[in-house]
Protein backbone atom coordinates (compact mmCIF):
# COMPACT_ATOMS: atom_id res chain seq x y z
CA UNK A 1 0.00 0.00 0.00
CA UNK A 2 1.56 2.95 -0.97
CA UNK A 3 1.40 6.60 0.43
CA UNK A 4 -0.86 7.75 -2.51
CA UNK A 5 -2.98 4.65 -1.09
CA UNK A 6 -3.20 5.40 2.54
CA UNK A 7 -4.37 9.80 1.16
CA UNK A 8 -7.01 8.37 -0.92
CA UNK A 9 -8.47 6.22 2.29
CA UNK A 10 -7.66 9.11 4.11
CA UNK A 11 -9.78 11.48 1.97
CA UNK A 12 -12.55 8.69 1.51
CA UNK A 13 -13.36 8.81 5.27
CA UNK A 14 -14.11 12.35 5.53
CA UNK A 15 -15.60 13.12 1.92
CA UNK A 16 -14.34 16.64 1.63
CA UNK A 17 -13.71 18.57 -1.46
CA UNK A 18 -12.49 21.76 -2.12
CA UNK A 19 -13.31 24.13 -4.65
CA UNK A 20 -12.34 27.08 -6.14
CA UNK A 21 -14.07 29.34 -7.77
CA UNK A 22 -12.89 32.09 -9.70
CA UNK A 23 -13.22 34.58 -12.71
CA UNK A 24 -13.18 37.93 -13.81
CA UNK A 25 -15.28 40.67 -11.74
CA UNK A 26 -18.80 41.09 -12.37
CA UNK A 27 -19.10 37.22 -13.94
CA UNK A 28 -21.23 36.67 -10.82
CA UNK A 29 -19.28 34.12 -8.54
CA UNK A 30 -20.73 35.55 -5.49
CA UNK A 31 -24.08 34.86 -7.23
CA UNK A 32 -23.81 31.67 -7.97
CA UNK A 33 -22.29 30.96 -4.28
CA UNK A 34 -25.23 32.37 -2.70
CA UNK A 35 -27.97 30.48 -4.86
CA UNK A 36 -26.26 27.33 -4.76
CA UNK A 37 -26.42 28.06 -0.86
CA UNK A 38 -30.15 29.25 -0.73
CA UNK A 39 -29.76 32.75 -0.01
CA UNK A 40 -30.94 36.36 -0.73
CA UNK A 41 -29.27 37.45 -4.39
CA UNK A 42 -30.19 40.72 -4.48
CA UNK A 43 -28.08 42.38 -1.82
CA UNK A 44 -24.34 41.19 -3.02
CA UNK A 45 -21.95 43.59 -3.25
CA UNK A 46 -18.65 43.13 -5.77
CA UNK A 47 -16.58 40.92 -3.28
CA UNK A 48 -13.45 42.86 -1.60
CA UNK A 49 -11.47 39.72 -0.22
CA UNK A 50 -12.91 36.48 -0.56
CA UNK A 51 -15.79 34.43 0.83
CA UNK A 52 -15.99 30.69 1.85
CA UNK A 53 -18.94 28.35 2.63
CA UNK A 54 -19.06 24.81 3.51
CA UNK A 55 -21.99 23.27 2.70
CA UNK A 56 -23.17 19.43 2.41
CA UNK A 57 -24.02 18.02 -0.82
CA UNK A 58 -24.81 14.58 -1.91
CA UNK A 59 -23.11 13.24 1.16
CA UNK A 60 -20.02 15.21 0.28
CA UNK A 61 -18.80 18.31 2.51
CA UNK A 62 -17.79 20.99 0.40
CA UNK A 63 -15.77 23.46 0.92
CA UNK A 64 -16.21 26.54 -1.59
CA UNK A 65 -13.83 29.35 -2.03
CA UNK A 66 -15.31 32.65 -3.82
CA UNK A 67 -12.69 34.74 -4.29
CA UNK A 68 -12.66 38.35 -5.77
CA UNK A 69 -12.33 38.53 -9.39
CA UNK A 70 -11.06 42.64 -9.55
CA UNK A 71 -7.99 43.09 -11.64
CA UNK A 72 -6.01 44.18 -8.37
CA UNK A 73 -7.24 40.80 -6.43
CA UNK A 74 -6.27 38.17 -9.47
CA UNK A 75 -2.70 38.40 -8.27
CA UNK A 76 -4.03 37.37 -4.89
CA UNK A 77 -5.80 34.13 -6.33
CA UNK A 78 -2.60 31.45 -6.04
CA UNK A 79 -2.68 31.99 -2.46
CA UNK A 80 -5.65 29.70 -2.78
CA UNK A 81 -4.51 27.36 -4.82
CA UNK A 82 -2.97 24.75 -2.26
CA UNK A 83 -5.08 20.88 -2.54
CA UNK A 84 -7.97 22.53 -5.16
CA UNK A 85 -10.05 19.58 -5.82
CA UNK A 86 -12.29 21.34 -8.42
CA UNK A 87 -11.51 24.54 -10.11
CA UNK A 88 -15.12 26.47 -10.79
CA UNK A 89 -14.10 29.40 -13.66
CA UNK A 90 -17.31 31.26 -13.93
CA UNK A 91 -17.65 33.43 -17.55
CA UNK A 92 -20.16 36.11 -18.11
CA UNK A 93 -21.50 34.99 -21.45
CA UNK A 94 -22.61 38.60 -22.38
CA UNK A 95 -19.53 40.38 -22.08
CA UNK A 96 -18.24 40.04 -25.33
CA UNK A 97 -15.41 42.64 -24.99
CA UNK A 98 -13.55 40.76 -22.39
CA UNK A 99 -14.01 37.26 -23.48
CA UNK A 100 -10.40 37.51 -24.72
CA UNK A 101 -9.14 38.80 -21.18
CA UNK A 102 -10.88 35.47 -19.95
CA UNK A 103 -9.29 33.02 -21.93
CA UNK A 104 -5.84 34.76 -20.96
CA UNK A 105 -6.76 34.59 -17.49
CA UNK A 106 -8.26 30.93 -17.59
CA UNK A 107 -5.13 29.42 -19.82
CA UNK A 108 -2.37 30.83 -17.12
CA UNK A 109 -4.17 29.52 -14.46
CA UNK A 110 -4.50 26.06 -16.21
CA UNK A 111 -0.52 26.21 -16.45
CA UNK A 112 -0.37 26.21 -12.58
CA UNK A 113 1.22 23.66 -10.94
CA UNK A 114 -0.50 23.86 -8.16
CA UNK A 115 -3.87 23.52 -9.61
CA UNK A 116 -2.58 20.26 -12.04
CA UNK A 117 -4.97 17.61 -10.58
CA UNK A 118 -7.94 19.74 -10.33
CA UNK A 119 -11.03 19.50 -12.76
CA UNK A 120 -12.26 22.41 -14.06
CA UNK A 121 -15.69 23.02 -14.41
CA UNK A 122 -16.47 26.59 -16.63
CA UNK A 123 -19.90 28.16 -15.96
CA UNK A 124 -21.11 30.26 -19.36
CA UNK A 125 -23.24 32.20 -16.36
CA UNK A 126 -25.75 34.86 -16.94
CA UNK A 127 -28.02 32.96 -19.91
CA UNK A 128 -30.97 34.59 -18.97
CA UNK A 129 -29.78 37.78 -20.45
CA UNK A 130 -30.72 38.18 -24.25
CA UNK A 131 -27.82 38.86 -25.73
CA UNK A 132 -25.75 36.21 -23.93
CA UNK A 133 -23.53 34.03 -25.74
CA UNK A 134 -24.12 30.26 -25.74
CA UNK A 135 -22.42 27.85 -24.33
CA UNK A 136 -20.58 26.41 -27.50
CA UNK A 137 -19.74 30.34 -28.47
CA UNK A 138 -17.86 30.21 -25.02
CA UNK A 139 -16.11 27.22 -25.80
CA UNK A 140 -14.71 28.12 -28.62
CA UNK A 141 -13.82 31.55 -27.09
CA UNK A 142 -11.76 30.57 -24.52
CA UNK A 143 -10.49 27.72 -27.16
CA UNK A 144 -11.37 24.85 -24.32
CA UNK A 145 -11.07 22.05 -26.68
CA UNK A 146 -7.47 22.77 -26.19
CA UNK A 147 -7.07 21.80 -22.92
CA UNK A 148 -5.74 18.31 -22.44
CA UNK A 149 -4.52 18.95 -18.94
CA UNK A 150 -7.83 18.86 -17.22
CA UNK A 151 -10.79 17.19 -16.98
CA UNK A 152 -13.23 19.88 -17.96
CA UNK A 153 -16.76 20.54 -19.14
CA UNK A 154 -18.95 23.73 -19.50
CA UNK A 155 -22.13 24.05 -18.56
CA UNK A 156 -24.77 26.99 -19.52
CA UNK A 157 -25.87 28.24 -17.00
CA UNK A 158 -28.39 31.17 -14.59
CA UNK A 159 -26.93 32.10 -11.29
CA UNK A 160 -29.84 34.56 -10.65
CA UNK A 161 -32.58 32.07 -11.99
CA UNK A 162 -30.73 29.36 -10.56
CA UNK A 163 -30.84 27.46 -13.69
CA UNK A 164 -28.25 24.38 -14.14
CA UNK A 165 -26.34 25.27 -11.15
CA UNK A 166 -27.24 21.46 -9.91
CA UNK A 167 -26.11 19.99 -12.79
CA UNK A 168 -22.94 22.17 -13.32
CA UNK A 169 -22.20 21.60 -9.38
CA UNK A 170 -23.02 17.53 -10.16
CA UNK A 171 -20.67 16.45 -12.79
CA UNK A 172 -17.85 18.09 -10.84
CA UNK A 173 -18.16 16.29 -7.44
CA UNK A 174 -18.82 12.95 -9.59
CA UNK A 175 -15.74 14.01 -11.82
CA UNK A 176 -13.71 14.67 -8.28
CA UNK A 177 -15.41 11.73 -6.69
CA UNK A 178 -14.02 9.22 -9.60
CA UNK A 179 -10.48 10.37 -9.12
CA UNK A 180 -10.08 10.94 -5.39
CA UNK A 181 -12.49 8.28 -3.84
CA UNK A 182 -11.78 4.84 -4.86
CA UNK A 183 -14.60 2.68 -3.98
CA UNK A 184 -13.70 -0.43 -1.52
CA UNK B 1 14.75 -24.20 15.88
CA UNK B 2 12.75 -25.99 18.26
CA UNK B 3 12.21 -29.31 16.28
CA UNK B 4 16.58 -29.32 16.02
CA UNK B 5 16.72 -28.97 19.32
CA UNK B 6 14.23 -31.53 20.48
CA UNK B 7 16.08 -33.62 18.32
CA UNK B 8 19.30 -33.17 19.65
CA UNK B 9 17.35 -33.47 23.21
CA UNK B 10 16.08 -36.64 22.43
CA UNK B 11 19.61 -38.45 20.67
CA UNK B 12 21.49 -37.05 23.42
CA UNK B 13 19.00 -39.32 26.09
CA UNK B 14 17.45 -41.84 24.07
CA UNK B 15 20.48 -42.75 21.13
CA UNK B 16 19.97 -44.90 18.17
CA UNK B 17 16.95 -46.55 19.57
CA UNK B 18 14.85 -43.04 18.74
CA UNK B 19 15.94 -42.31 15.54
CA UNK B 20 12.74 -44.21 14.23
CA UNK B 21 10.78 -41.97 16.56
CA UNK B 22 12.23 -38.93 15.38
CA UNK B 23 11.28 -40.05 11.65
CA UNK B 24 8.10 -40.36 12.75
CA UNK B 25 7.38 -37.49 14.70
CA UNK B 26 9.33 -35.23 11.87
CA UNK B 27 7.29 -36.86 9.22
CA UNK B 28 3.67 -36.02 11.54
CA UNK B 29 5.12 -32.03 12.04
CA UNK B 30 5.95 -32.22 7.93
CA UNK B 31 2.11 -33.29 7.07
CA UNK B 32 0.48 -30.82 9.77
CA UNK B 33 2.80 -27.65 8.27
CA UNK B 34 1.24 -29.02 4.60
CA UNK B 35 -2.06 -29.24 5.95
CA UNK B 36 -2.01 -26.02 7.24
CA UNK B 37 -1.02 -24.21 4.33
CA UNK B 38 -3.52 -25.86 2.80
CA UNK B 39 -6.07 -24.54 4.99
CA UNK B 40 -4.68 -21.18 5.07
CA UNK B 41 -5.13 -21.22 1.60
CA UNK B 42 -8.60 -21.96 1.10
CA UNK B 43 -9.38 -19.40 3.42
CA UNK B 44 -7.76 -17.05 1.31
CA UNK B 45 -9.46 -17.39 -1.51
CA UNK B 46 -12.83 -17.79 -0.31
CA UNK B 47 -12.27 -14.20 0.98
CA UNK B 48 -11.39 -12.71 -2.37
CA UNK B 49 -13.79 -11.61 -4.45
CA UNK B 50 -13.76 -12.37 -8.72
CA UNK B 51 -14.13 -8.95 -10.01
CA UNK B 52 -10.78 -8.03 -7.91
CA UNK B 53 -8.81 -10.54 -10.15
CA UNK B 54 -6.08 -9.14 -12.11
CA UNK B 55 -7.81 -11.52 -15.02
CA UNK B 56 -11.15 -10.64 -14.56
CA UNK B 57 -10.00 -6.86 -14.76
CA UNK B 58 -8.25 -7.67 -17.65
CA UNK B 59 -10.83 -9.53 -19.70
CA UNK B 60 -13.25 -6.74 -18.72
CA UNK B 61 -11.01 -3.95 -19.90
CA UNK B 62 -9.87 -5.17 -22.90
CA UNK B 63 -13.20 -6.09 -23.98
CA UNK B 64 -14.45 -2.26 -23.57
CA UNK B 65 -10.94 -1.07 -24.99
CA UNK B 66 -11.92 -3.43 -27.95
CA UNK B 67 -15.51 -1.87 -28.42
CA UNK B 68 -13.93 1.96 -28.39
CA UNK B 69 -11.58 1.13 -31.19
CA UNK B 70 -14.48 -0.39 -32.89
CA UNK B 71 -16.44 3.07 -32.83
CA UNK B 72 -13.53 5.08 -33.60
CA UNK B 73 -12.48 2.87 -36.62
CA UNK B 74 -16.01 2.96 -37.93
CA UNK B 75 -16.02 6.83 -37.78
CA UNK B 76 -13.87 7.38 -40.80
CA UNK B 77 -16.38 8.21 -43.78
CA UNK B 78 -19.37 8.44 -41.54
CA UNK B 79 -21.56 11.82 -42.05
CA UNK B 80 -21.15 14.64 -39.41
CA UNK B 81 -24.64 13.79 -37.13
CA UNK B 82 -23.41 10.04 -37.07
CA UNK B 83 -20.20 10.90 -36.32
CA UNK B 84 -20.84 13.43 -33.43
CA UNK B 85 -22.93 10.51 -31.90
CA UNK B 86 -20.34 7.92 -32.14
CA UNK B 87 -17.85 10.20 -30.97
CA UNK B 88 -19.99 11.14 -28.04
CA UNK B 89 -20.83 7.33 -27.68
CA UNK B 90 -16.84 6.72 -27.30
CA UNK B 91 -16.07 9.45 -25.03
CA UNK B 92 -18.83 8.40 -22.57
CA UNK B 93 -17.58 5.07 -23.13
CA UNK B 94 -13.80 6.07 -22.49
CA UNK B 95 -15.03 7.68 -19.10
CA UNK B 96 -16.61 4.57 -18.06
CA UNK B 97 -13.62 2.87 -18.41
CA UNK B 98 -11.38 5.63 -16.81
CA UNK B 99 -13.78 5.12 -13.60
CA UNK B 100 -13.90 1.21 -14.04
CA UNK B 101 -9.63 1.50 -13.64
CA UNK B 102 -9.52 4.24 -10.95
CA UNK B 103 -12.24 1.90 -8.66
CA UNK B 104 -10.00 -0.73 -9.57
CA UNK B 105 -6.72 0.56 -8.49
CA UNK B 106 -6.40 -0.93 -5.06
CA UNK B 107 -6.08 -4.30 -6.08
CA UNK B 108 -4.09 -3.78 -9.16
CA UNK B 109 -0.58 -4.54 -9.51
CA UNK B 110 1.49 -1.39 -10.22
CA UNK B 111 2.52 -2.77 -13.74
CA UNK B 112 -0.69 -3.82 -14.92
CA UNK B 113 -1.96 -0.37 -13.43
CA UNK B 114 0.52 1.47 -15.60
CA UNK B 115 -0.33 -0.71 -18.57
CA UNK B 116 -4.09 -0.23 -18.07
CA UNK B 117 -3.36 3.69 -18.14
CA UNK B 118 -1.45 3.66 -20.95
CA UNK B 119 -3.72 1.91 -23.04
CA UNK B 120 -6.48 4.77 -21.82
CA UNK B 121 -3.68 7.72 -22.58
CA UNK B 122 -3.73 5.77 -26.30
CA UNK B 123 -7.25 5.65 -26.58
CA UNK B 124 -7.73 9.20 -25.89
CA UNK B 125 -5.38 10.47 -28.08
CA UNK B 126 -6.87 8.05 -30.98
CA UNK B 127 -10.63 9.32 -30.07
CA UNK B 128 -9.02 13.45 -30.20
CA UNK B 129 -7.26 12.76 -33.77
CA UNK B 130 -10.53 10.84 -34.86
CA UNK B 131 -12.87 13.82 -33.63
CA UNK B 132 -10.00 16.46 -35.19
CA UNK B 133 -10.36 14.62 -38.16
CA UNK B 134 -14.14 14.64 -39.03
CA UNK B 135 -15.19 17.12 -36.84
CA UNK B 136 -12.46 20.34 -37.58
CA UNK B 137 -12.80 23.19 -35.07
CA UNK B 138 -14.68 26.00 -36.46
CA UNK B 139 -12.98 29.44 -35.96
CA UNK B 140 -14.54 31.64 -33.29
CA UNK B 141 -16.90 34.76 -34.36
CA UNK B 142 -19.69 36.55 -33.47
CA UNK B 143 -22.93 36.32 -35.60
CA UNK B 144 -24.87 38.78 -35.92
CA UNK B 145 -28.42 37.57 -35.23
CA UNK B 146 -32.05 38.90 -35.70
CA UNK B 147 -32.74 40.43 -32.88
CA UNK B 148 -36.02 38.31 -30.90
CA UNK B 149 -38.86 40.29 -31.51
CA UNK B 150 -40.84 38.09 -28.08
CA UNK B 151 -39.15 39.65 -25.85
CA UNK B 152 -42.38 38.93 -23.20
CA UNK B 153 -41.27 35.04 -23.57
CA UNK B 154 -37.70 35.79 -22.01
CA UNK B 155 -37.45 33.98 -18.77
CA UNK B 156 -38.69 35.66 -16.18
CA UNK B 157 -36.13 36.13 -13.73
CA UNK B 158 -37.20 33.87 -10.51
CA UNK B 159 -35.56 35.33 -7.66
CA UNK B 160 -36.58 33.49 -4.94
CA UNK B 161 -33.86 32.53 -3.16
CA UNK B 162 -34.60 28.68 -2.25
CA UNK B 163 -35.06 27.87 -5.91
CA UNK B 164 -32.08 26.36 -7.66
CA UNK B 165 -33.88 24.44 -10.76
CA UNK B 166 -33.21 21.26 -11.41
CA UNK B 167 -30.85 19.68 -13.68
CA UNK B 168 -33.64 18.28 -16.27
CA UNK B 169 -34.95 22.12 -16.99
CA UNK B 170 -32.08 21.41 -19.76
CA UNK B 171 -29.54 23.34 -21.60
CA UNK B 172 -31.70 23.75 -24.75
CA UNK B 173 -33.48 26.34 -23.40
CA UNK B 174 -30.86 28.17 -22.50
CA UNK B 175 -28.84 28.18 -25.55
CA UNK B 176 -32.42 29.13 -27.83
CA UNK B 177 -32.45 32.27 -25.16
CA UNK B 178 -28.82 33.32 -26.83
CA UNK B 179 -30.62 34.27 -30.29
CA UNK B 180 -30.68 37.84 -30.17
CA UNK B 181 -28.27 40.46 -30.71
CA UNK B 182 -26.87 42.41 -28.28
CA UNK B 183 -28.88 46.05 -27.63
CA UNK B 184 -26.71 49.30 -27.39
CA UNK B 185 -24.81 52.35 -29.38
CA UNK B 186 -21.32 52.41 -30.38
CA UNK B 187 -19.23 54.49 -31.75
CA UNK B 188 -20.87 57.96 -32.00
CA UNK B 189 -19.63 61.26 -32.07
CA UNK B 190 -21.45 64.59 -31.19
CA UNK B 191 -25.27 62.67 -30.88
CA UNK B 192 -27.76 63.39 -29.03
CA UNK B 193 -29.39 59.49 -28.60
CA UNK B 194 -32.42 58.10 -27.33
CA UNK B 195 -33.68 54.52 -26.10
CA UNK B 196 -37.19 54.03 -25.46
CA UNK B 197 -38.30 51.55 -22.73
CA UNK B 198 -39.62 48.62 -25.14
CA UNK B 199 -35.67 48.73 -26.34
CA UNK B 200 -34.22 48.30 -23.71
CA UNK B 201 -36.31 46.43 -20.72
CA UNK B 202 -34.56 43.35 -19.22
CA UNK B 203 -31.75 43.73 -21.99
CA UNK B 204 -27.79 43.88 -21.51
CA UNK B 205 -27.23 47.03 -23.50
CA UNK B 206 -23.84 48.44 -23.96
CA UNK B 207 -22.62 51.82 -24.78
CA UNK B 208 -19.10 51.71 -26.57
CA UNK B 209 -17.16 54.59 -28.18
CA UNK B 210 -19.17 57.44 -27.77
CA UNK B 211 -17.41 60.69 -27.60
CA UNK B 212 -19.07 64.30 -27.15
CA UNK B 213 -22.47 62.40 -26.75
CA UNK B 214 -25.78 62.93 -24.87
CA UNK B 215 -27.92 59.55 -24.21
CA UNK B 216 -30.90 58.87 -22.52
CA UNK B 217 -32.36 55.48 -22.04
CA UNK B 218 -35.87 55.01 -20.63
CA UNK B 219 -36.51 51.47 -19.01
CA UNK B 220 -35.15 49.25 -16.38
CA UNK B 221 -32.46 47.40 -18.53
CA UNK B 222 -30.81 44.04 -16.62
CA UNK B 223 -27.15 45.09 -17.22
CA UNK B 224 -25.11 48.31 -18.41
CA UNK B 225 -21.97 48.33 -20.14
CA UNK B 226 -20.18 51.48 -20.61
CA UNK B 227 -16.91 51.24 -22.55
CA UNK B 228 -14.43 54.18 -23.81
CA UNK B 229 -17.05 57.05 -23.28
CA UNK B 230 -15.43 60.42 -23.24
CA UNK B 231 -17.17 63.56 -22.21
CA UNK B 232 -20.69 62.34 -22.17
CA UNK B 233 -23.51 62.78 -20.40
CA UNK B 234 -25.50 59.26 -20.31
CA UNK B 235 -28.67 59.15 -17.93
CA UNK B 236 -30.26 55.55 -17.62
CA UNK B 237 -33.39 54.40 -15.87
CA UNK B 238 -33.28 51.56 -12.93
CA UNK B 239 -30.88 48.58 -13.79
CA UNK B 240 -32.24 45.56 -11.92
CA UNK B 241 -28.67 43.77 -11.38
CA UNK B 242 -24.77 45.75 -12.36
CA UNK B 243 -23.44 48.34 -14.24
CA UNK B 244 -19.96 48.19 -15.30
CA UNK B 245 -17.79 51.38 -16.74
CA UNK B 246 -14.40 51.05 -17.81
CA UNK B 247 -12.22 53.49 -19.62
CA UNK B 248 -14.41 57.15 -19.16
CA UNK B 249 -13.49 60.09 -18.62
CA UNK B 250 -14.70 63.69 -18.41
CA UNK B 251 -18.39 62.92 -18.57
CA UNK B 252 -21.49 62.62 -16.07
CA UNK B 253 -23.24 59.81 -15.53
CA UNK B 254 -26.95 58.87 -13.67
CA UNK B 255 -28.83 55.77 -12.91
CA UNK B 256 -30.09 53.40 -10.24
CA UNK B 257 -28.60 50.08 -9.83
CA UNK B 258 -28.01 47.29 -7.25
CA UNK B 259 -24.09 47.47 -7.85
CA UNK B 260 -22.14 49.29 -9.62
CA UNK B 261 -18.16 48.48 -10.52
CA UNK B 262 -16.06 51.44 -12.29
CA UNK B 263 -12.73 50.70 -13.77
CA UNK B 264 -10.22 53.15 -15.50
CA UNK B 265 -12.26 56.25 -15.15
CA UNK B 266 -11.16 59.89 -14.69
CA UNK B 267 -12.81 63.24 -14.08
CA UNK B 268 -16.28 61.55 -13.87
CA UNK B 269 -19.21 62.76 -12.10
CA UNK B 270 -21.69 60.12 -10.97
CA UNK B 271 -25.30 60.65 -9.69
CA UNK B 272 -26.10 57.37 -8.44
CA UNK B 273 -28.65 55.15 -6.64
CA UNK B 274 -26.72 51.56 -5.61
CA UNK B 275 -28.64 49.05 -3.42
CA UNK B 276 -25.81 47.26 -2.37
CA UNK B 277 -22.05 48.62 -2.80
CA UNK B 278 -20.52 50.84 -5.08
CA UNK B 279 -16.04 50.08 -6.20
CA UNK B 280 -13.59 52.00 -8.09
CA UNK B 281 -10.68 50.27 -9.50
CA UNK B 282 -7.97 51.80 -11.48
CA UNK B 283 -9.80 55.26 -11.09
CA UNK B 284 -9.25 58.76 -10.45
CA UNK B 285 -11.26 61.90 -9.96
CA UNK B 286 -14.52 59.94 -9.86
CA UNK B 287 -17.26 61.60 -7.60
CA UNK B 288 -20.43 60.69 -6.37
CA UNK B 289 -24.23 62.34 -5.91
CA UNK B 290 -27.54 61.02 -5.29
CA UNK B 291 -29.37 60.43 -8.48
CA UNK B 292 -31.70 63.19 -9.13
CA UNK B 293 -32.95 62.62 -12.96
CA UNK B 294 -36.24 61.91 -13.26
CA UNK B 295 -38.28 61.23 -16.17
CA UNK B 296 -42.27 60.37 -16.27
CA UNK B 297 -42.39 56.54 -16.00
CA UNK B 298 -39.15 55.98 -13.19
CA UNK B 299 -41.64 54.91 -10.75
CA UNK B 300 -42.85 51.82 -13.14
CA UNK B 301 -39.40 51.31 -14.34
CA UNK B 302 -38.40 51.11 -10.49
CA UNK B 303 -40.77 48.34 -9.98
CA UNK B 304 -39.66 46.31 -12.62
CA UNK B 305 -36.07 46.59 -11.88
CA UNK B 306 -37.45 45.37 -8.42
CA UNK B 307 -34.34 47.72 -6.62
CA UNK B 308 -35.36 49.49 -3.70
CA UNK B 309 -35.68 53.05 -4.12
CA UNK B 310 -35.94 53.56 -0.30
CA UNK B 311 -32.17 52.30 -0.19
CA UNK B 312 -29.15 53.99 -1.58
CA UNK B 313 -26.18 53.27 -0.46
CA UNK B 314 -24.54 56.10 -3.14
CA UNK B 315 -21.86 57.49 -0.76
CA UNK B 316 -20.32 53.83 0.29
CA UNK B 317 -17.77 53.87 -2.35
CA UNK B 318 -15.33 50.86 -1.95
CA UNK B 319 -11.67 51.40 -3.75
CA UNK B 320 -9.47 48.53 -4.36
CA UNK B 321 -6.63 50.44 -4.69
CA UNK B 322 -7.32 51.36 -1.28
CA UNK B 323 -7.42 49.33 1.32
CA UNK B 324 -6.45 51.40 4.24
CA UNK B 325 -9.03 51.52 6.73
CA UNK B 326 -9.53 55.13 8.47
CA UNK B 327 -8.20 57.35 5.77
CA UNK B 328 -10.60 57.96 2.65
CA UNK B 329 -9.28 56.97 -0.53
CA UNK B 330 -8.29 60.15 -2.28
CA UNK B 331 -9.55 58.72 -5.86
CA UNK B 332 -13.02 59.51 -5.60
CA UNK B 333 -14.86 62.26 -3.15
CA UNK B 334 -18.24 63.23 -3.34
CA UNK B 335 -19.74 66.40 -4.80
CA UNK B 336 -20.68 69.07 -2.50
CA UNK B 337 -24.59 69.96 -2.38
CA UNK B 338 -24.43 72.85 -4.07
CA UNK B 339 -22.10 71.82 -6.51
CA UNK B 340 -24.40 68.92 -7.46
CA UNK B 341 -26.80 69.32 -10.63
CA UNK B 342 -30.39 69.55 -10.47
CA UNK B 343 -31.40 70.32 -13.64
CA UNK B 344 -30.96 67.56 -16.42
CA UNK B 345 -33.10 68.95 -19.24
CA UNK B 346 -31.61 68.85 -22.55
Amino acid sequence: MGLLTILKKMKQKEREMRLLMLGLDNAGKTTILKKFNGEDVSTISPTLGFNIKTLEHRGFKLNIWDVGGQKSLRSYWRNYFESTDGLVWVVDSADRLRLEDCRQELSSLLQEEMLAGATLLVFANKQDLPGALSKEAIKEALALDQIKSHHWCIIGCSAVTGENLLAGVDWLLEDIAARIFTTD
Amino acid sequence: MDAAAEISQESGFTGESGAARIQERLQKRHQERIDDAERRKEAKESRSVAEEKGDYFFGTFNKERESIEDILSSCSGADRAVLTQKLEEATAKLLQLQKFLSDSTMFLKPYDLRQAQAALQKLQTSLTETREEGLPKKKFAFRTRTKAKDKSSAPEADTSPDAVTPAESGTSEVDGSAASVQCGISNMDNQCLTKTAEEIQKQDVLLSHLTNCKVHLFGAPSTLHLKHIDSCEILCGPVSSSVFIDQCKNSTLAFPCQQLRTHNTTDTQVYLHVTSRAIIEDCRGVSFAPFSWSYPTLEEDFAVSGLDQNLNNWSQVDDFNWLAAGTPSPNWTVIPEGDRRTSWDP
